[in-house]
């Protein structure tokens, strides 16, 4: 593990997912530590634990077992040491209400999960280079959904 | 309430009976007292008159004396003496009657003594005239004088009688006079005032009469409506009662005897029979609105239930209003009303409502399923095979190869299902937000949405006119418009540019009340023309069919959901759209949608 690399945390329950975003940030070729849980009650038990160090990134998968990632998402945001990491919806859904609840609760970005391997890498290239910064302040309705240029 | 007539003429008819019962009155009582001095003054005629002939018999006796004492002396013939004996006996009634006759009056009875004196004065007289022409004692002289001294006797007593005649006669001429002047009523002063009096009671007639008219006018009218009332009662299910607060009485309508189950006026009504049909579970909360109604003076609807004398549930709705009439008394008035039928339609609308609700629910978690579970697996397939890399193609087999070509189409055409399912059933079930929204800019959007497949083909898209600005779903329309241009662009004719216009203009609902919602007055009627490979007009209903298609999925892809999409928005919208079209010229669809 390297000391300056961007730490990434990936919260998904399917097991191919896990696997197609590890493959993709070993191409990327970005320097990230990546590390994954695989429910939402795994999710809040490791970032509870101050043993471990904050993801820069969370990757929030919604529809998990034991605690959605809706749930974890409200849990995160009330809680002081964890609200002001960036979390990036990644799910399947692209419902509306579900687009609109995330929004509301804090998210910062929402990724549709793509379906194909190389539009993958390509949004998480942008996701871990973006300026969140810069993204946060300007963050709207509608630049909230990720749409690829 | 106005609807009682004012019977004001009894107050004024009271005043002339009363009138005319005075006036009659005082004339009778006018004549009581004439017929009362007529009686006086006969007794008086008749009084006067007794006196009158008590005296002349008196006068006749001595006469009769006279001459029998004279028919004596001449013949001495003791016959003659008879009357003469019988004289003083007769004489001696005559007085007694006269004495008792004239016993109130003071002066005849002064007269009626000097009277005496003079008679007996004569009959001494007699005597002595006897006694000197007596043949024994005759004396001539004083015969003579004796006979003188009876005639001047004689004529003194004819001379008294006459006096006292006189007097009774005065008398009587004066209390007939008394009594002429004490009533000086004319007998067309009598007349006038009878007339009056008739003529009184001829307007208390007439008016009574008329009145009578009136009320037997009114008294049909009301028969009629309280019939009326009646038969509405029995055929809207409800019915009245009247509680007059101050007799305490309270009165059922038929209908509310009916209500509950009973002949009509089966039992008397009192407060305990208010809520004696009443469910057990009500009767507290009826109670307590009944005492309401007294401090609030009208009641709010109250819904309960009662229960019949057959042991039958009904529901009922009961309002009702403190009102006073016209006599100032106080009267509640309620109207209850069975509501058993509308209540079980309500119960039973509430479980359609609530199995609409689980199918709506069922319908949603459809979605759910469709949008992630449903999605999932597919899109790991595509992932998949997006992974299997030209490296790996290179060592399989030519058919392998086509197999990968052809599993990749196939999961790329069902995403494509899947998301115009998801599309359908969202325009659907999401929430309808009506935003006033200016139709150009919806169409500005549609454009640079579809600008990649408009410069493919190098379409080009013309505005004829503005659009309006509507109160309108602004994404559904948009959807709208995307599905509708972007149909004409994926159906253009091969090697023609394809050219869409798009046109609008307001028009009334009255020309097309076939296929437009006549409630609402204004459409704006908007129109895309297109120069494509149109379809065969017998279709133009089908189309906007779900999963209906017209073309082979190899020459042109799709689901068959796109524009049953459209009809689904434009429905959404309380408008309506028609496509039409000739095949190889163009096809056109028009929407409506409500101004």
């Amino acid at each position: 593990m390297q000391k300056n690399a961007l730490h990434i945390l990936l919260a998904d329950d399917d097991e191919d997912d896990r696997l197609f975003f590890k493959d993709a940030f070993e191409e990327i070729k970005i320097q990230t530590n990546v590390s994954f849980v695989h429910d939402g009650m795994q999710l809040m038990d490791h970032l509870m634990n101050t043993d471990n160090k904050l993801p820069d990134i969370l990757f929030l998968d919604l529809n998990m077992p034991k605690k959605t990632g809706k749930e974890c998402l409200i849990e995160i945001k009330k809680t002081d040491h964890l609200k002001d990491i960036i979390i990036a919806i990644y799910s399947t859904s692209s419902s509306e209400e579900d687009i609109e609840d995330t929004f509301i609760q804090g998210a910062n970005i929402y990724i549709k999960k793509p379906s194909d391997f190389n539009t993958l890498k390509k949004i998480i290239n942008e996701v871990v280079t973006v300026n969140w910064h810069y993204h946060t302040s300007g963050l709207n309705r509608d630049n909230f959904l990720l749409r690829l240029k | 309430m106005k609807w009682i007539p004012n019977f004001n003429s009894s107050n004024s008819l009271r005043v002339i009976f009363v009138i005319a019962v005075f006036i009659l009155l005082f004339l009778s009582s006018i004549a009581y007292k004439h017929n009362q001095d007529l009686n006086e003054s006969s007794k008086l005629v008749m009084h006067t008159y007794e006196i009158n002939i008590q005296l002349e018999r008196l006068m006749s006796a001595i006469k009769d004396a006279e001459t029998g004492q004279r028919g004596y002396i001449i013949t001495r013939n003791a016959r003659f003496l008879t009357p003469y004996i019988y004289s003083r006996d007769k004489v001696n009634t005559s007085f007694i009657t006269l004495k008792k006759l004239t016993a109130d009056n003071p002066r005849q009875q002064d007269n009626l003594q000097k009277l005496f004196k003079l008679i007996t004065q004569r009959f001494v007289s007699f005597e002595n005239c006897l006694k000197y022409s007596n043949p024994k004692t005759y004396d001539k002289r004083k015969l003579d004088n004796h006979m003188f001294g009876g005639r001047i006797l004689m004529e003194n007593i004819r001379f008294k009688v006459d006096e006292m005649n006189d007097i009774e006669k005065d008398f009587l001429k004066k209390r007939l006079k008394i009594y002429d002047s004490e009533i000086s009523l004319s007998p067309l002063f009598s007349i006038s005032l009878f007339l009056v009096a008739l003529s009184f009671i001829l307007l208390g007639y007439r008016q009574i009469s008329r009145d009578f008219e009136r009320l037997k006018i009114f008294n049909k009218k009301l028969l009629i409506s309280s019939g009326l009332i009646s038969e509405s009662e029995n055929i809207g299910k409800f019915s009245t009662w009247q509680w007059d607060l101050d007799s305490d009485k309270i009165d059922f309508s038929d209908n509310q005897f009916r209500l509950l189950g009973l002949e009509p006026r089966s039992f008397a009504p009192n407060k305990a029979t208010l809520i004696k049909y009443v469910h057990p579970e009500d009767k507290e909360s009826v109670a307590k609105a009944i005492d309401g109604i007294l401090e609030k003076k009208h009641l709010p609807f109250v819904y309960y239930k009662i229960v019949r004398p057959d042991f039958e549930v009904r529901y009922f709705k009961t309002t009702g209003k403190l009102v006073t009439d016209q006599q100032g008394s106080k009267i509640l008035l309620g109207i209850n009303f069975d509501i058993t039928d509308e209540h079980l339609l309500n119960i039973e609308l509430q479980e359609r409502n609530k199995e609409l609700e689980k199918s709506n629910k069922e319908l949603a978690s459809f979605n759910h399923v469709a949008s992630h579970d449903l999605q999932e697996p597919l899109r790991k397939i595509q992932t998949f095979i997006s992974r299997v890399s030209s490296a790996d193609k290179e060592v399989m087999s030519e058919s392998g190869k086509n197999y990968i070509t052809k599993i990749e189409s196939s999961a790329k055409r069902m995403r494509v299902l899947i998301d115009d399912l998801l599309l359908f059933s969202r325009t659907n079930t999401t929430k309808k937000e009506f935003i006033k929204t200016n139709l150009n800019e919806l169409l500005d959007n549609t454009e640079s949405e579809l600008a990649e497949i408009i410069e493919e083909k190098k379409a080009v898209i013309q505005r004829i006119g503005k659009l309006p600005k509507l109160s309108v779903i602004p994404y559904q329309i948009e959807q709208l418009f995307i599905n509708l241009i972007g149909n004409s662009l994926k159906y253009s004719e091969p090697n023609v540019e394809p050219q869409i216009s798009i046109s609008s203009e307001k028009v009334n609902s009255a020309d097309y009340p076939e296929i437009l919602e006549q409630s609402i007055k204004k459409f704006h009627k908007i129109t895309f023309t297109d120069n494509g490979m149109g379809f065969d007009p017998q279709f133009k209903e089908t189309i906007f069919i779900l999963f209906q298609r017209l073309h082979s999925k190899t020459d042109y892809p799709g689901t068959g959901i796109g524009l049953a999409i459209c009809k689904k928005i434009v429905e959404n919208h309380k408008g309506h759209i028609v496509a039409d079209s000739t095949l190889g010229k163009g096809s056109i669809f028009t929407v409506f949608l409500p101004d």
